[in-house]
């Protein structure tokens, strides 16, 4: 489990506002805090400021005051007035201010004897004392506040001599001033509030100067710059705050539009493409203002393009891989994949819509003949002349299908048995009017058919119709038929059919066990003495009990294809039949061989194994004559190794197959096996007797060793000894027999072969 | 008229003499006289030889002894030997340190000043001055012109008038101010008269004092001059733009010594504070033949 749950985009913009918005609280916070110091210390320095602003103004104060004192004390016309006094009012009252040593009517001055007495009283000088006190006259200047008549009053005595050392005191100067109101005039305070200036005296107190700052009050006037610094910077945080909030606002707002928005959509876009909705690629249609946005965008589209054109070449190779899956590659027709599917379809229809239906199989006469003589291209040429010829004759809608090899099918449905047949018919009658002579094949090249029909009344017989057309085709294919032979219209067959699923089962599983294939042992006997030469192995199937013959599973092999696998293991089993030596030493085995398996590896490598007994059982090679050869150089070779291995070689059926002459010619063959069909024309007195009997004669002449095949009249056998055929066969001199009766027999009869 | 021309070699020993001095009679002494009770006037007397005349040097209108052209040619003269007493008159203030504004409450008037300059003559001849020339510089002159006219003392041997002046009263016509003043009952109320008086626009006075001085016009002026019994010598500039255009021209008729200084101003300040010291000089140079003692 994840210790952390993934966030939206969205979420870390809020976030990302959210610290921001912290921050800018924590800062302005921060100011708050900072300005509040500030304003203090400011404040502090203000009222320091003021402070030392009204000290100084008091100090300006006395020094002025004093130094007025200090004029008055030497002015020439001070001396006069206390010495001539007629014109002190004149004096005191206008030439004190003319002079200028007064700057004005607040400050004023009177003259005292230097008894201390009032040098002139008038109602004007009311407020100062009448006598001064002792301490006041004296030789130096004093300076003192007090309260009187409810103002403030600040006095400063000066002392007037009549001579410049001091000697002769003439009288003594009294300045007296509103404190307060010359305080506050003689300066344009800066830092001191005017209106809080004050100085608390009871009435008639009276103080020194080097008391008054300790006793005067005061409040320092807001400072216009902190006042100014502090509205500034309030106006500045609040246009900051402003600021950064429209800033953030804006931030978001293009965020959202070039980041989070675009992610959106591309987010969008990959989910639809996850859910194949990529009909309409957005990004497309809304191109990014973000450069790397963009180049994303871009990709995704060339890539929603890519996978598009990729989807649709998928669809397409799909549909071609599914068409081709289905489809023949020979032959154009429906494969065997299909055929699987639509059977299967095909049978659920049936079964949910019951009707008739029919199963035809299609099967090539002799095309394995055909193929191996004239070879696989003219062969797979044949096939799709027959699957177009087929195709043709089916209805629109209907669907033929190949089996494997020369094997076709379709299944009708809605139809009849009738109906089935004609179809079947005109298959034949469209492959008879094909056109094969361009293929240079002289054969007649046509299809047996086998049908098989459902009705209605029993659709649920319908998954046996493959294998009724099966039996119905073998039916068909069994001389003396048209070729198109219906499942059901003979009982007879419907127990082939029995048969032939018996021993195709009993075939497949002969050659996966080793033992199930038997063999019997037909003796060949040498004329005219009629005694045993050797023995043909022929190969029986042991299943459940029963001896299925080569009637049976050749066929079946045919079809299949099984002759290797077959030959294969027939040679395993004589080879051990050999190797039980039960069989006397000198008894030759002429062993049966598909021309199929002649040209192949393994089949030569266990030949050439088998050889090993040739020094106790002559052995011998029967090459059907009816297999067509097509590698004639490869067999020859194979042939020629294995007649230089001691094996002997013979023409089996010799008159049944093709190109017989051409064998005989090109192969190494030592014996030729003239077939039954040859043997029992010589019991014809007739032209076709004598052109076997001169055929036989002549190929003694030229040196073959002549086996009589099919001997079972006495006549025949007469016929066969007088035309001096060395060797005769068949059931009239000795049916075959397994090689326990045949061991058997010959310990009793004790008879020692003789080995020709 | 005697006009006496100096030649530069005597202004080259002036130089000098301002330069070096006289050490052996250099030092200077404060005199105080009380002229009225608890009224003090002061005086600087530089002491010289006891062969030459004492000067009695008094200031201008208001002045003190130590205004420029005054003290300047106080030094000028006790370097050249002569003891010289600068008294500053008390215009009625204790000790007056202080040249008196024009605002000012005067109650001075003329007879004061008189008594105040023979104060000091007496004050010079009680420390052995035999010969006294009288040396005034503006108002001064004018002072001790009427000093001379009223009761002058025997010692008293010269007197030299630089820029001498009557007591102008501006545009106001002299017999309707003189007429006014003498009102008695003007000084029995006390009144102070602000009048324009020589330099003063607001001269301030009692009304005595004022018509003490007012009564020192021209006509008198050059009558006390003309009748003086001591040796006599004006000297004048002719850029004083303070006197009216025809005194001079005045002066000159009533035939009293006279010098005119070309380019001097009423205070002879700059360069011609020699040509008036060495016109002085030459004066008292001819005083010298008389003994002082």
């Amino acid at each position: 489990m994840k210790w952390y749950a993934p966030v939206s985009i969205k979420q870390i913009a809020f976030g990302f506002l959210g610290t921001l918005l912290a921050m800018m609280i924590l800062i302005a916070g921060f100011a708050a805090y900072q300005t509040h110091n500030v304003t203090l210390g400011l404040s502090q320095a203000n009222h320091d400021a003021a402070r030392a602003e009204l000290a100084a103004a008091v100090e300006r104060l006395l020094r002025r005051t004093e130094s007025q004192a200090d004029k008055l004390s030497h002015w020439d016309e001070t001396r006069q007035q206390l010495v001539l006094p007629e014109y002190y009012v004149y004096w005191r009252d206008q030439r004190v201010y003319e002079s200028g040593i007064l700057p004005s009517r607040f400050t004023r001055t009177v003259l005292y004897t230097a008894s201390g007495k009032l040098l002139a009283s008038s109602p004007r000088e009311h407020r100062f004392p009448t006598n001064l006190p002792a301490e006041v006259v004296s030789h130096e200047p004093h300076s003192w506040l007090a309260k009187d008549d409810g103002a403030i009053a600040m006095y400063q005595s000066f002392p007037v001599y009549s001579d410049e050392g001091r000697q002769v005191l003439l009288g003594v100067g009294l300045l007296r001033l509103d404190f307060l109101p010359e305080l506050l005039r003689q300066v344009d305070f800066r830092f001191v509030n005017k209106d809080s200036v004050g100085l608390a005296l009871q009435a008639n107190e009276s103080i020194p100067v080097s008391k008054l700052l300790s006793q005067l009050s005061f409040s320092a006037r807001s400072d216009p710059d902190q006042s100014r610094f502090q509205s500034i910077l309030s106006r500045t945080m609040l246009a900051l705050f402003v600021l950064l909030t429209a800033a953030a606002l804006v931030g978001y707002f293009i965020y959202n539009r070039l980041l989070e928005r675009p992610l959106g959509w591309l987010s969008q876009e990959i989910d639809a493409m996850q859910h194949e909705h990529t009909s309409h690629p957005l990004a497309r249609a809304r191109p990014m203002r973000i450069t790397e946005l963009e180049n994303i965008r871009r990709s995704l589209y060339n890539y929603q393009l890519q996978l598009r054109d990729l989807h649709g070449s998928l669809e397409n190779q799909n549909r071609e891989f599914h068409s081709q899956a289905r489809q023949d590659a020979l032959t154009g027709s429906h494969n065997r994949r299909a055929y699987e599917e639509d059977w299967t379809r095909f049978r659920k229809e049936l079964k949910a819509n019951p009707q008739g239906a029919a199963y035809l199989l299609f099967d090539c006469d002799r095309f394995k003949t055909i193929n191996d003589t004239y070879g696989h291209a003219k062969g797979d040429r044949v096939l799709t002349i027959v699957a177009n010829a087929l195709t043709m004759a089916l209805r629109a809608n209907d669907r033929l299908y190949r089996l494997g090899g020369d094997e076709f099918a379709t299944f009708l449905s809605n139809t009849t048995p009738t109906q089935a047949k004609q179809i079947a018919q005109r298959c034949q009658s469209l492959i008879d009017a094909a056109h094969f002579d361009d293929l240079e094949i002289r054969e007649p090249i046509g299809v047996s058919i086998g049908i098989a029909f459902c009705s209605t009344e029993n659709f649920e017989q319908a998954d046996e119709l493959p294998k009724q057309a099966d039996i119905a085709m073998y039916t068909a294919k069994q001389p003396g038929r048209t070729r198109i032979a219906l499942f059901g219209e003979d009982t007879e067959r419907a127990s082939q059919t029995l048969v032939a699923s018996r021993e195709t089962s009993a075939l497949f599983q002969a050659l996966a066990t080793p033992g199930m294939i038997e063999m019997h042992y037909q003796p060949i006997f040498s004329l005219p003495g009629r005694k045993v030469d050797y023995y043909e192995a022929l190969a029986r199937i042991r299943h459940r009990g029963d001896l299925l013959m080569p009637d049976a599973f050749l066929p079946v092999i045919s079809s299949r294809r099984l002759e290797t696998e077959f030959d294969m293991a027939v040679l395993h089993q004589i080879d051990a039949d050999i190797s039980s030596q039960q069989l006397p030493p000198g008894i030759g085995i002429s062993i049966n061989i598909s021309a199929q398996s002649i040209s192949r590896p393994e089949v030569i490598s266990h030949l050439m194994e088998l050889s090993r007994h040739n020094a106790r059982h002559p052995l011998m090679l029967e090459i059907t004559e009816t297999s067509l050869i097509t590698q004639m150089n490869e067999v020859s070779t194979y042939l020629e190794l294995l007649h230089t291995a001691n094996f002997r070689i013979a023409m089996d059926d010799f008159g049944t197959g093709y190109s017989p002459l051409r064998y005989l010619v090109d192969l190494p063959v030592d014996v030729v096996k003239f077939d039954i069909s040859l043997v029992n024309k010589l019991a014809e007195d007739n032209r076709a007797g004598q052109v076997v009997a001169d055929f036989a004669r002549m190929m003694g002449e030229v040196g073959y060793s002549l086996v009589a095949e099919g001997v079972e009249s006495e006549v025949v056998l007469q016929k066969v000894e007088s035309l001096g055929i060395a060797h005769a066969q068949g059931f009239l001199l000795g049916r075959p027999v397994s090689l326990a009766t045949l061991a058997a027999t010959l310990a009793e009869q004790n008879v020692a072969l003789t080995v020709s | 008229m005697d006009t006496i021309v100096y030649a530069p070699a005597m202004r080259t020993f002036l130089l000098c003499l301002l330069t070096f001095g006289f050490p052996s009679w250099a030092h200077a002494e404060i005199a105080q006289l009380e002229m009225r009770p608890r009224i003090y006037a002061s005086a600087e007397y530089l002491a010289g030889q006891r062969d030459k005349p004492a000067v009695l040097l008094l200031h201008g209108f208001l002045q003190t002894r130590e205004f420029p052209t005054v003290a300047t040619l106080a030094r000028g003269l006790h370097d050249a030997g002569y003891a010289v007493l600068s008294p500053t008159l008390s215009l009625g203030i204790p000790n007056r340190r202080q040249s008196l504004a024009c605002e000012a409450v005067h109650r001075h008037g003329m007879e004061d000043d008189l008594d105040e300059v023979a104060r000091w003559i007496d004050w010079l001849k009680s420390r052995g001055h035999r010969s006294i020339v009288l040396v005034g510089h503006s108002f001064g002159s004018l002072q001790l012109l009427a000093y001379l006219n009223a009761k002058p003392d025997k010692s008293v041997q010269g007197f030299i008038g630089a820029s001498l002046i009557e007591t102008q009263i501006g545009s106001t016509s002299r017999p309707a101010l003189i007429a006014q003043l003498e009102k008695p009952e003007l000084s029995k109320n006390g009144a102070l008269i602000t009048q324009n008086l020589s330099l003063c626009k607001k001269y301030t006075s009692t009304p005595h004092g004022l018509l003490s001085y007012v009564r020192w016009d021209q006509a008198r002026t050059l009558a006390a001059a003309k009748i003086s019994t001591v040796k006599i010598q004006l000297i004048m500039g002719d850029a004083d733009n303070m006197i009216e255009q025809n005194w001079i021209r005045s002066l000159q008729h009533i035939q009293i010594p006279l010098v005119v200084i070309p380019g001097a101003n009423h205070f002879m300040d700059g360069e011609n504070e020699f040509d008036l010291l060495e016109h002085t000089l030459v004066f008292l140079n001819h005083m010298d033949k008389a003994p002082t003692r």
